[in-house]
């Protein structure tokens, strides 16, 4: 069928109409090749603009359309919808900025009308060259993947679980419950730890719904949001492992944090001077009523080190300063009269009560220092910390014990989740976020989220907020029984033309590309590209290409803009 | 979802980041979504900054997609000077009643073309930008506010002043302008409530030892912000009053903490942020950043630190801050790390003050029968609830509305509500 291009061109008031001389532009664009129409408009995009659009579509009989207006920001969707109406494949349109790229800028109105005939020309000649494109559906699975078994998987996996959503929840330990089950007093609100965490996991053992893997790591997880598939390896009493196959739409990262060790702990005398702790060996003391609480020991004197390898990490690891307010308050609770020196950087102490917590413990008598360096060593009558303050001068403490609060670091095995879940890391190593500040809770891959500490140090309180906001994330774009219109301006590979160089498989930032061994070849995955073009760009052979911005169309497009 | 007429609606108080992100989400649900915004333009605070910590992402950049996909969206609402006058029933049909003051501008017809306010003879202090530009009768708070359909301010055109004047009537080739134009009742049923009214910032005048308002290029954050800012009063220069670039900036932290008894969690980074905004602008102006506890939290903000301290900016442990008018510039007597008496010359003094609760929380809050707690804030998880939950079922809050955060929390807190919502319970763990 041969094609007639109608082009329309809005005056959009005097915007456009006073800045650009509008039968001049019709004048050049009416001679080209298959456009059998070239008419002006008031204001394109208000109903009657539409209506004369249609009713010309129709008595003129046109395959293809191109409008001068507006940006397509805010008006391309309008006249894609025009085309979709009138019959026209929406594809089969092409919107060129006149308003904001010309008539805005343009102050000369000979300029100003020479620019947009060239643009109008491009357009034009681009259109002559575009396919039309249909929309794809896909079924989307809605049950989700937890992995890791602590406050945040569980928080993610009882908010998740429903008879239309069936939750798979992974640990790799017996148990769950995480590092908050064998806490004692967590702040702010010094309820216990322990208790919190164990009525989670009898929600989440009762739950019809959440189906528990212990002694399992996930292996395999390939796909894309809506429809992946995951291997979860579990570690049998014999010592055999067994693989179970299952199948979501979406995986939550909730693996937690640890607590460093090492060197910077040694260097304080950890392991070598007695009473030298860290802050998780005394909260497990703690717990377990071994110090403080009825019946157990209480130091007299006690020196906290705070920003124990901060320097080394290279970050603040949020939690510490709090849990040693918290942790002094129990001491001092335990040994009323008990001398409780705090030896401080930077107190971090942000939020709306967290400032309130941390005088608490001053009321209870804690001695806030601010330090620049600190000194353990061992002697007869106890251990001395030397630190030095503000201003240079040193100060001596003789204590009983010494509490070192280590950085928080990432859990053993993320490098090879992140491999695994073709999710990058931060400088810090822990699991990096798709962005920082607008999706927080989400990984670099759509259906990946990330809960709790996975993602950095954080509270109990802020682990939970991440995991409900991944459930807030799932539960508004996995919709049981919905399907999911993968973008259709995709990427897709030649395979006569590629050599199997897999250049493309190091630019693509989505994890798009898969190579295929076989046949020497590289596939490209419709539903998990997003069109960026890199791969385009980056193939040495020519064998890839962007529907919707082919060569073809490119080339003929800056070919007449800039003749 | 049509079934229930509408009763499983959601009313969203409050268009910055936690607004916007809670309603596009509960809209991809299949929610419809009031949003009731009360000044003329939506974004809240984001929209102030031309950048966003620690990675320097461009705000408008950043939050301008998400304008327009929520203009577009047809399951939102969004009500522009709008309040809420009123509310009654519970979880799940609660009622309320919104007040839309007229704005007397077609967002149908209008284009945004701006003539309107070319014409308008009125001008006055603009406090989108802390009142260091001038705005007209006839406005949008900034270039690039969204929507981007001015809105005539009744207090000052001609016009309701009993005065004749038809200039912006005349200059707008659309016809867009309505005089007769009404304040609007809107009932509305919605099943769940969400206040994400966001913080206002303490009023440094009264606190005397900072120098504000009597001492000159003592500016407030957000000032700061805005004559870095490319669509603000200076057009992104850095000038004192004078129109001179400043050679020496110091920013001073923690203005208000002894008042309010907390630490406002941004303010840190932020100083840090306007460090890397004077290197930026003014590569050999000097920098310092007077800090008590540099606040730097998680895993990113340190290396950001560092990363502003490699560029110079000068971090001064500093207690007992004065600012008072040094002959030339501003004087800043303080106590250093050991507790001596220090003194600091600069051009300009930036004022990073506390984060208070956004005016009308009080009255708002006594309209939807939930309590604020003793910051003035409001109050989270009554009935052991979790964070985004309040006192009364089927309300929730997010963002800064219940103290002072970064736009991650903001975010992720928004989302913790969107998923309270659409399972209809609380869920408080801990
Ligand atoms: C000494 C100390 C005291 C603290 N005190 C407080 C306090 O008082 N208040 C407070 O708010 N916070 C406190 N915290 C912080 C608190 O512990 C964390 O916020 C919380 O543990 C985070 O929960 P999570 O679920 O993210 O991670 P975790 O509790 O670490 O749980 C992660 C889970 O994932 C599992 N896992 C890890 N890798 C894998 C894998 N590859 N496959 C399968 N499973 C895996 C782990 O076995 C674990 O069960 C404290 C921390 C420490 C170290
Ligand atoms: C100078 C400065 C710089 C900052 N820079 C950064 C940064 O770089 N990075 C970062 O992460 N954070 C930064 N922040 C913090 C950031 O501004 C907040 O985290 C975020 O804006 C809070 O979003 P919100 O939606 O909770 O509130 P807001 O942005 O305050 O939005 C609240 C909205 O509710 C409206 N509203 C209020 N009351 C009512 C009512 N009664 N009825 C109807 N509507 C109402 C307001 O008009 C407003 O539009 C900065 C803060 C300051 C002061
Ligand atoms: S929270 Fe406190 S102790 Fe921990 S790293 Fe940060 S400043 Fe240091
Ligand atoms: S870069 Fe080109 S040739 Fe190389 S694998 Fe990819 S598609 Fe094939
Ligand atoms: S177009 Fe972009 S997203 Fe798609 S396969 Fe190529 S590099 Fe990946
Ligand atoms: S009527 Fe006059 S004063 Fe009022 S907004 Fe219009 S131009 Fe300004
Ligand atoms: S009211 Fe009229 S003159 Fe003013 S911006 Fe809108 S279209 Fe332009």
């Amino acid at each position: 069928m041969a094609r007639r291009i109608g082009f329309f061109i809005c005056e959009c008031g005097p915007n456009i109409g006073e800045n650009v001389d509008i039968d001049a532009v019709l004048n050049a664009v009416e001679d080209m090749d298959d456009v059998v129409l070239a008419a002006r408009f008031g204001l394109m995009c208000s109903g009657p603009g539409k209506d004369f659009l249609k009713a010309n579509i129709k008595t003129e009989k046109l395959t293809h359309l191109v409008v001068a207006a507006c940006s397509p920001k805010q008006h391309e969707l309008t006249f894609m919808e025009v085309c979709e109406d009138s019959g026209i494949n929406p594809f089969l349109f092409q919107l060129t900025n006149i308003r904001e790229q010309v008539a805005w800028v343009t102050k000369d109105k000979e300029e100003a009308t020479e620019k947009t005939i060239r643009l109008a020309k491009a357009a034009i000649r681009r259109v002559r060259y575009h396919d039309p494109l249909s929309k794809t559906a896909l079924a989307v699975n809605a049950d989700v993947l937890v992995i890791g078994g602590g406050v945040a998987g569980m928080a993610a996996a009882l908010r998740l679980a429903s008879p239309e959503r069936r939750v798979h929840l992974v640990e790799r330990s017996s148990s769950l419950g995480g590092r908050v089950v064998a806490q004692g007093p967590i702040y702010p609100t010094m309820a216990s730890g322990g208790e919190m965490a164990t009525a989670m996991v009898d929600l989440v053992e009762g739950n019809d719904w959440i189906v528990v893997h212990r002694y399992s790591e996930v292996s395999v997880v390939v796909g894309f949001f809506g429809n992946f598939e995951v291997v979860v390896t579990g570690e049998l009493e014999d010592g055999g492992t067994l693989e179970t196959k299952v199948n979501v739409g979406a995986g939550v990262v909730a693996t937690g944090a640890e607590v460093l060790e090492g060197k910077p702990l040694e260097d304080l005398g950890h392991g070598s001077i007695d009473g030298v702790v860290s802050s998780a060996e005394l909260e497990a003391m703690l717990a377990d009523g071994s110090i403080g609480g009825k019946g157990g020991k209480a130091p007299k004197s006690v020196a906290f080190v705070q920003c124990v390898g901060r320097d080394e990490v290279g970050y603040c690891s949020e939690i510490c300063c709090m849990n040693s307010a918290k942790q002094a308050r129990l001491l001092l609770e335990a040994a009323k009269g008990a001398k409780v020196h705090i030896l401080y950087r930077d107190l971090c102490v942000p939020g709306r009560d967290q400032q309130a917590f941390l005088e608490g413990a001053v009321k209870a008598g804690a001695n806030l220092v601010r330090t620049t360096s600190v000194e353990v060593g061992g002697s007869k009558g106890g251990i001395t910390v030397s630190h030095s303050l503000g201003d240079g001068k040193a100060e001596k403490l003789m204590v009983d014990m010494v509490v070192l609060s280590p950085a928080m670091v990432p859990p053993t095995g993320t490098e090879g989740m992140a491999e695994m879940l073709n999710v990058e890391l931060d400088p810090s190593g822990f699991l990096l976020e798709a962005h920082a500040k607008l999706e927080p809770m989400a990984a670099g891959i759509d259906g990946i989220y990330l809960a709790g500490s996975a993602s950095g140090p954080r509270s109990v309180s802020d682990s939970i907020v991440q995991a409900e906001a991944c459930a807030g994330r799932v539960l508004s774009s996995l919709i049981p029984g919905r399907t999911i219109e993968p973008e259709i301006r995709v990427s897709h590979i030649l395979e006569t033309l590629c050599t199997g160089c897999q250049t493309c498989l190091e630019v693509c930032c989505y994890g798009a590309i898969v190579y295929d061994p076989m046949k020497n070849v590289s596939h490209i995955n419709a539903a998990i590209c997003r069109g960026c073009g890199n791969c385009v760009a980056a193939c040495p052979s020519n064998a890839i290409s962007l529907y919707h911005f082919t060569y073809k169309q490119l080339y003929q497009e800056i070919v007449e803009a800039i003749r | 979802m049509d079934e229930n007429n509408g009763h499983d609606d959601v009313l969203v108080i409050g268009a910055g980041m936690a607004g916007i992100e809670a309603s596009l989400r509960l809209a991809l649900a299949g929610r419809h979504v009031h949003l009731v915004e009360e000044s003329p333009c939506f974004g809240g605070s984001v929209i102030r900054f031309e950048d966003i910590y620690p990675n320097m992402d461009c705000a408008t950049c950043m939050i301008a997609p998400l304008q327009q996909d929520l203009l577009q969206n047809a399951s939102i609402d969004l009500l522009t000077l709008s309040r809420v006058e009123k509310v009654s029933g519970n979880a799940g049909k609660f009622k309320v009643r919104v007040k839309k003051k007229a704005s007397y501008v077609s967002a149908e017809t209008c284009i945004g073309c701006g003539m309107c306010f070319e014409a308008c003879p009125v001008s006055l202090d603009n406090d989108f930008e802390e009142g260091m530009a001038q705005r007209k009768a006839i406005y949008v708070p900034a270039a690039g506010a969204l929507p981007n359909v001015p809105s005539i301010d009744t207090d000052n055109c001609l016009r309701f002043k009993g005065e004749e004047c038809n200039a912006c009537i005349e200059a707008c080739m659309f016809e867009a302008i309505v005089m007769d134009d009404k304040d609007e009742v809107l009932d509305l049923d919605v099943a769940a409530i969400l206040v994400a009214t966001g913080y206002g910032l303490m009023d440094l005048k009264p606190m005397k030892r900072f120098g504000y308002g009597k001492v000159p290029d003592v500016l407030s954050s957000v000032a700061f912000a805005r004559l870095y800012a490319s669509n603000g009063p200076t057009e992104g220069e850095l000038k004192l009053r004078s129109g001179d670039a400043p050679s020496s900036v110091a920013v001073v932290q923690c203005v208000g903490r002894e008042e309010t008894g907390y630490c406002s969690a941004v303010c840190c980074l932020n100083s840090l942020k306007f460090a890397h905004y004077v290197d930026h602008k003014l590569p050999d102006a000097a920098v310092h950043v007077l800090h008590t506890d540099m606040c730097v939290p998680g895993k990113t903000h340190q290396r950001f630190r560092d990363k502003m301290v490699e560029h110079g900016a000068d971090l001064v442990f500093a207690t007992d801050v004065k600012v008072g008018k040094g002959s030339p510039g501003v004087k800043i007597a303080y106590k250093d790390g050991a507790g001596k008496a220090a003194e600091l010359k600069v051009d300009m003094v930036v004022l990073a003050p506390a984060f208070v609760p956004s005016e009308g929380s009080k009255e708002l809050a006594d309209i939807l029968g939930v309590p604020l707690d003793g910051t003035g804030f409001f109050a989270q998880g009554g009935n052991g609830g979790g964070p985004v939950s309040t006192a009364k079922e089927g309300i929730y809050v997010a963002g800064c509305a219940t103290g002072p955060k970064g736009i991650s929390q903001v975010v992720m807190e928004a989302d913790m509500a969107v998923a309270a919502i659409l399972t209809g319970t609380d869920g408080g763990v801990s």
